[in-house]
Formats: C-alpha cells, structure tokens, sequence
C-alpha cells in the first residue's frame, strides 16, 4: 500500500514537473550588456533628475530631449523587444544589436539596454502586449490605433514630432505620436542590373509599355532568363503588389485614404499609364505575353534569390527590404539594383514611401524607464545611423543620408510619397472594406493577385474583366459599410 | 447533518460520491472546452464580426451569404475529388490488408512501407510533393526514364483540369497506410476456424473476403468511411501547403481560413463551420443507412430478414410493456 501510495505521489510529481516544463519559454533569447547593477540609492536619485528634465504638464516628450544632455546621470535598465533576432547573433554580417548598444553606453554609461529578440514577431509580440510588463521598447505590432493610449506612451504632439521625425502617420492618433519608425522603405523592384545591360536595356522604363519591352528584351536575349519572376507559389510575396497602387501610382498621398476609400471604382482604367489599374496590367500583360516563369505553381521563394542573384532572373517585384536578402544571396551582390516602379504621372515619377516597425514606449514603465527608453530611441534615430546600415531611407527629418540602393530614384528625381493618415474618425473604414469586399489591399490579399496570374496564363478572363468585378464587389463593399462615395 | 453524513457513508453515497468525484473533471474540462467554444462559435456565426471592434446582430444573413458565395460553393464541389480519392484509397487499402494478412512473403515489410507515408508530418508531405510536382523535377524525371516526352507531359499543379487530383493524390498516398493497418487489425481479429470451415465448403478466396471477412470487419470499414468522408470534406494541408489554395485548389477549410483570418469576416467563419458540421452529420447519417442496407444480411444467420424484423418489433413491444408497467409502479409508490 504505502509503496503504491509513493508511487502515485511521485508519478504526480512528475506530470506536474512535465507541465510546468511545457509553459517555459524557449523562442525568445536575451542579451545584456553594459553596466548590470543598478543600486537603489542612485535609482532614486535619477527619478528625482527625470522629474526636472519632464516638461510643465509632467510627460515627457521626444522633442525636449537632448542627446547627451538630458538624462546622463541616469542610471537605469530598459528591456527592447525586437523582431531583428538575425541582429542578435554573432555572424550578423551588419551592425549588431551588440554594436548599436556599445555605442550607446559610450554616451550613456548608465543606461543598460537588454534586448529580447522574438521570432514570431507579429504574432508573439501582440500577445506580449497584453500582460503589462513586456519591457520598455518594442515594435509595434498591428494594434487597433484607438488602444495605443492604452499601451504605448505619446512622444509629443504630431506637429512636434513630424518636424523631427518623418513617417510618422502610421502609428498617430487623435494628433499624439505613439511609434518612431525603426526605419522606411521605398517601393520599387528589384532588377539584376547586368542582365539588364546585356539584354540592351540601357535606360530604365518609365512606363508600363516599356517595362514590358524591357521584359521582352530580356527574354529575346536569352529566353532561359525568367524576365519577371512572380513568386507565386509562396503566395505572400504576390501581396507586394498593392503596395505599388497608392502615392507610387498616382503620386497622391490622399490616395489610399481618400480615393481607395471614397472614390468610385477605384480601379477603373484613368487611361493615361496611371493608378491602381495599370499597376496589376503590368502583371497581367507580363504573364500573358509569357514573360514570367513557366510553371509559376511551382516557384521557390528561398531560390529564387540565389537565381536573380545568379542573372537566372532579371526583375522581381518587392519592396525594398528584399535588396539586402538578394545581395547576400551569391556572389554577385553588386549586380542587383533597385528601380523605381515604371509608372509616370504627368512626366515624373513617384515611389510609395513607408515606415518599417515603429519604437513604442511601454506607458505603464516608470518614469525614470520611460525616459532612458525615450533617449535610447532619439539616439537609434538620430545617432546609430540605424536605418543607412539597414538599407532604408532616413528617419530624422535633418538626415540626408540616402543608401545606395536608392541611387536609381535619385538619378530619376524620384519623389517619395508618404501616404496621409486616415481621415479623422475614420481609422478602421479600410479595414472594414477589405474585410467586405475580400480585396484586401495591402492587407494579405494575396488572393486576388494570384487570380490575376491564373487567368492571365489560361486566359480565362480578360484584364478589364477582373478590374470591373473588383469594382463591383469595392462598390458593394462601400455601400455595406456607409462609405460616402465622390463622384 | 448526521442525514447527510449517513448517506456519505452509505453504500448508496458513497457510490454517488465516487461517480460525481470521477467524472467532475473530465465533464468540466468538456463542457468548458468543447462545448462552451461550440456554443459561442454558434452565436458568433448570427453576427457579422471582426475579432476586434463591435459586433452586430445580423440573423441568417452569414448563412445566406454562405449560399451565394461562387467561392464557398466552389470549394465544396472540390470536395467530391477527395471523396473519390477516398473511395478508391479504401478500397485499394482493403485489398492489401486482405492480401496482406494471408501468408504473404515480406508481409510485414510491405506493410511498413505502405504505413510509412501516414508517420510523416502533413507540413512536410506538402512539401514533399511540391517538389515531386515541379516542373523537371521529380515525377517527370521518372517519367522520363520510362519514355514519356517532357514536352507533352502536363503541368502537375499549374492545369487546372489535373491539379486537384495531383493534390487528392498526395493525400491518398498519406492516409492508404493508416486504413490499411486498421483493416489488417480487424481482420487479424477474424476465427481462423471459419476459413477452415469454408474452405471445406468449397468457399474461393473471394467468396471468403465477400462472407467472412467483409462481414467481420464491417465496423472498422464504417468507421474508415465516415472518417474518410469527414476527412474529405475537411481537406486542408495539401491545398495549403502545396498551392496555398490558388488555382482552382481552395478546399472548404482553405477557404473558411481565409475568410477568418485574412478577410476576418468571423461570422461567415463561424457561419461556415457551423455548415460543414451539418453537411458531415447528414453524409454520416446517409452512410450509415447505406451500410444497414448493405449488410441486412449479415446477422441474420439461417432466419430471413422478415421475420428478423419481426421478431426486433415483438421486442420492442415487450421492451415497452415492461417500461410502462415500471411507470405504473412508480406512479403507485410515489401515490402512498
């Protein structure tokens, strides 16, 4: 009996043991450096500085900081939550998570910076969020933007903040800035510029006419060359196609949340090379004049990197965060090259220009913790040269720093457009049509592009055919929801 | 009290005690979460929702759209090429168990092969037939070898007039081991006696398979078709993984998932769920009169399926007189 009775215990001792092993975390990775300690007494004394360097109304804002000024003697640890965990690892071939931090300690001793990266980032993270004590920093995630008052602290006004700070808009609430941008893209696509030369194409296309000739040089010169590669088979790269329609198309900023949301069918043709409809045309048109891989079922993400590396591919049409991945892809890294879109608006092109993650301070960290949060994203702004080493346009307004994977928009006076937030009170109404009319533009609609490939291939429906049900069920979706539609 | 603390001592009590203390938590766990989700998934399918913001009441209006979404009709046509890929895989796994569980020379390694598919991961299957799939690489190769010309041979997954059976195919190739298994099971279950016996009755080896072992085995057979019909109606990976559920590939749960999570059109989801149970429920229900009819016989031994009935309908009728003589009774204790 009592052997039995052991026997149970034990046995219970050790599901518990096996269940309690299940609910330990083992994603997630941390790194400290800097000063490890920080004592009580000095901690209180740098509650007492953050009180004098807070502003009259008692919040703090990213406008009173000054680098290296505010807040030296602080002495304090803030926990990072990153989604860059490539950037926590030794064989990182850019600057690291451990170089930006060093640098940081070198102006600010005390401040130690513990950085958590999480893989499943979009996901983890928003889970993160809802227990309280995530940490100081994180990126971001897709939260409603009526609850960022409720997570996040506000770094200023709008009108404070953007004169400091560009693309702001995205995460910008009833006029309070709640995210820094890590750093931005530009759209436009990826091109091996050596096949380009070799194919004759000496002058990049402006047009969709003469981007698909350009195709077809390519091919003309050597039809095992994939001129356009759609990467259908992965299915999410086909959603990088919405992100051309917007400023990139039309050159409006207004475009996404004024005239997707509010114009009538929006992807009518406007007849003159420009908007939304002649962004998927160019997909259309290339897939039906064979201009794209020949089985596009069966494509390969991962080597489909190493083919435009190798000039096995010439375009690719991906945002700008894919150049870095192509270049590290072979040995040719300096074939690869970055266009604007080819597509003109009045004689002069435009390229849609967007944040990355944003910085959030976590609002209900303590003041002195908000504060050294608060210098630590100015100092990756403005200091850490974060956004150049990672290929992306600059952040703070004064910089002019432009990677050189943007020297192709520079030589053709491309102008950035950033798109304008939604109009006051009417923050959720595209996520409320894509929901209705299934498109979901810039929002996973993955579906509807590879639809464009199946029947330009089996030419089942004519282009004006998919635009006009596009159309249709946007319309539907407008009157659904209670949009005003202009005339 | 003392009341109470006798009945906790009683037989009777402590039975109760026993009964209410074993079962408590398995029914609470239940109810909490199968039961409770399944009832809230119900009233989520009544409202058009988002999984953030309001909600609104809308009726039926999830389950009329259900009806004239081309989309949603489409992917439950798609079903009927896996429920063909199903009838053919359990007949063919009937086969080999049949085969297989006589003396057969490497019986056992066979079996492992023909098993082997159903221990690898759904993820990786996808993936593994997305490459045997692409064009110039495995499945033309080896066709190749055999004289196909690579020219003529058809796009596996980019036709749409093949690619669901390129897909119906991947998950054949999965599942034919694991209903083959549960078929060798059950027929390893089977007296040898009675092939003894009908052999000496002059019995073939099919008459054997039509009267002895069809007959024995005729639940494990159900239960592969209705999990099969389930499983069809249900397909999931392979579309998933393989095609994403492009092309002309989008089965009900491709579709459902889309819905859900990319166009977060909860209600229709939850709309659709509650759908796809109904249409499994009638397809088993329809499955199970099939087979009553089917194997009437079996259980009948020399008297004809007539008087079988009525001999079930004399029980029945017992069966009652005896219940309502138990409610009599009742009825004259509970009067004193």
């Amino acid at each position: 009996m009592k052997f039995k009775k052991v026997m149970a215990l034990s046995m219970a001792a050790v599901m518990a043991a096996s269940l309690a092993a299940c609910g330990s975390s083992d994603t997630t990775d941390t790194q400290t450096t800097g000063a490890e300690t920080a004592e009580t007494t000095e901690a209180t004394e740098a509650t007492e500085t953050t009180e004098d360097s807070a502003s009259a109304d008692g919040s703090l804002q990213y406008k009173d900081v000054v680098l290296g000024e505010t807040g030296t003697d602080i002495t304090t640890t803030i926990k990072v939550l990153s989604h860059r965990t490539d950037m926590l690892t030794d064989d990182y071939n850019g600057t690291s998570w451990a170089d930006y931090v060093a640098a940081f300690n070198e102006q600010y001793p005390g401040i130690t910076v513990e950085i958590e990266g999480i893989t499943d980032y979009a996901n983890d993270a928003l889970l993160r969020l809802q227990g309280e004590d995530w940490g100081d920093i994180m990126m971001i995630p897709a939260v409603t933007k009526a609850d960022l008052a409720t997570y996040f602290m506000s770094y200023g006004t709008e009108e404070d903040v953007s004169a400091l700070v560009n693309y702001t808009t995205n995460w910008t609430y009833n006029g309070e800035v709640y995210g820094i941008p890590t750093t931005a893209n530009a759209q436009g696509i990826v091109y091996n510029k050596r096949v380009f030369e070799e194919a004759g194409v000496t002058e990049l296309p402006k047009t969709p006419e003469e981007f698909i000739a350009a195709l077809q040089a390519v091919k003309d010169y050597d039809s095992s060359i994939v001129p356009l590669y759609t990467n259908y088979a992965a299915n999410w790269t086909l959603g990088a196609w919405d992100a051309y329609i917007s400023g990139g198309a039309t050159g409006l900023s207004s475009w996404t949340n004024d005239s997707l949301i509010h114009g009538s069918n929006p992807f009518a043709d406007p007849g003159d090379g420009t908007g939304a409809y002649n962004v998927y045309k160019i997909l259309y048109d290339a897939v039906a004049a064979g201009l794209t891989e020949d089985d596009f079922s069966t494509t390969d993400w991962e080597s489909s990197k190493t083919m435009i590396n190798n000039g096995e591919i010439a375009t690719m049409v991906l945002g700008s965060w894919a150049v870095p991945q192509m270049q590290g892809a072979g040995e040719n890294a300096d074939d690869i090259g970055y266009m604007p879109f080819p597509i003109t608006v009045d004689g002069k092109q435009y390229a849609a220009a967007g944040p990355d993650y944003n910085f959030g301070i976590n609002v209900n960290s303590d003041d002195t913790n908000k504060l050294a949060s608060l210098i630590f994203v100015k100092w990756m702004t403005e200091e850490s040269g974060f956004s150049y080493n990672e290929g992306g346009l600059p952040i703070a307004a004064d910089d002019t720093n432009v990677p050189d994977i943007y020297q192709a928009f520079t030589d053709a006076g491309v102008t950035y457009v950033v798109d304008d937030p939604a109009i006051e009170g009417e923050e959720d109404l595209m996520n409320e049509l894509n929901s209705e009319s299934s498109l979901n533009i810039n929002n996973g609609g993955n579906d509807k592009v590879a639809a464009i490939i199946e029947d330009a291939s089996t030419q089942s429906r004519t282009f004006d055919e998919i635009m006009e049900e596009w159309n249709a069920t946007w319309t539907e979706a407008q009157e659904i929801v209670g949009v005003t539609v202009n005339e | 009290m003392s009341k109470i603390q006798s009945f906790f001592k009683s037989k009777k009590g402590q039975r109760a005690l026993i009964i209410v203390g074993f079962s408590i938590i398995p029914l609470i766990l239940l109810l909490v979460f199968t039961y409770y989700p399944f009832l809230e998934m119900i009233k989520f399918s009544f409202y058009n929702m988002r999984y953030a913001g309001a909600r609104k009441f809308v009726g039926f209006k999830n389950y009329i759209t259900l009806f004239n979404k081309r989309e949603i009709a489409g992917s439950l046509v798609l079903s009927l090429y896996y429920m063909v890929g199903a009838v053919i895989q359990i007949s063919i796994a009937l086969y080999l168990a049949t085969i297989l569980s006589m003396k057969v020379r490497m019986g056992g390694l066979f079996k492992g092969l023909i098993f082997f598919p159903f221990l690898i991961n759904g993820i990786a299957i996808g993936f593994i037939f997305k490459f045997f799939y692409t064009r110039g690489f495995v499945l033309d190769t080896v066709l190749s070898w055999i004289g196909f010309n690579m020219e003529t041979l058809p796009y596996w997954l980019k036709d749409q007039a093949i690619n669901n059976w390129s897909l119906v195919y991947s998950s054949f190739w999965k599942y034919l081991g694991q209903n083959m298994v549960l078929f060798i099971g059950a027929i390893m279950s089977v007296d040898a006696a009675l092939y003894e016996a009908a052999e000496l009755d002059g019995a073939n080896k099919f008459q054997q398979f039509r009267y002895i072992i069809l007959p024995s085995i005729k639940t494990i057979v159900t239960l592969n078709i209705i999990l099969s019909i389930t499983g069809s109606l249900s397909a999931f990976e392979a579309p998933y993984v393989i095609t994403s559920g492009n092309n002309g590939t989008g089965t009900f749960f491709v579709v459902m998932n889309k819905i859900a999570h990319t166009d977060q059109k909860v209600g229709l989801a939850s709309a659709m769920a509650v759908f796809l149970l109904v249409v499994i429920l009638i397809c088993t229900l329809i499955q199970k009169l099939l087979f009553k009819y089917i194997f009437r016989n079996a259980n009948t031994d020399d008297e004809s399926l007539k008087a079988k009935k009525a001999r079930e309908k004399e029980a029945k009728a017992k069966l009652k007189a005896i219940k309502a003589e138990q409610k009599a009774l009742k009825a004259a204790k509970g009067g004193n």
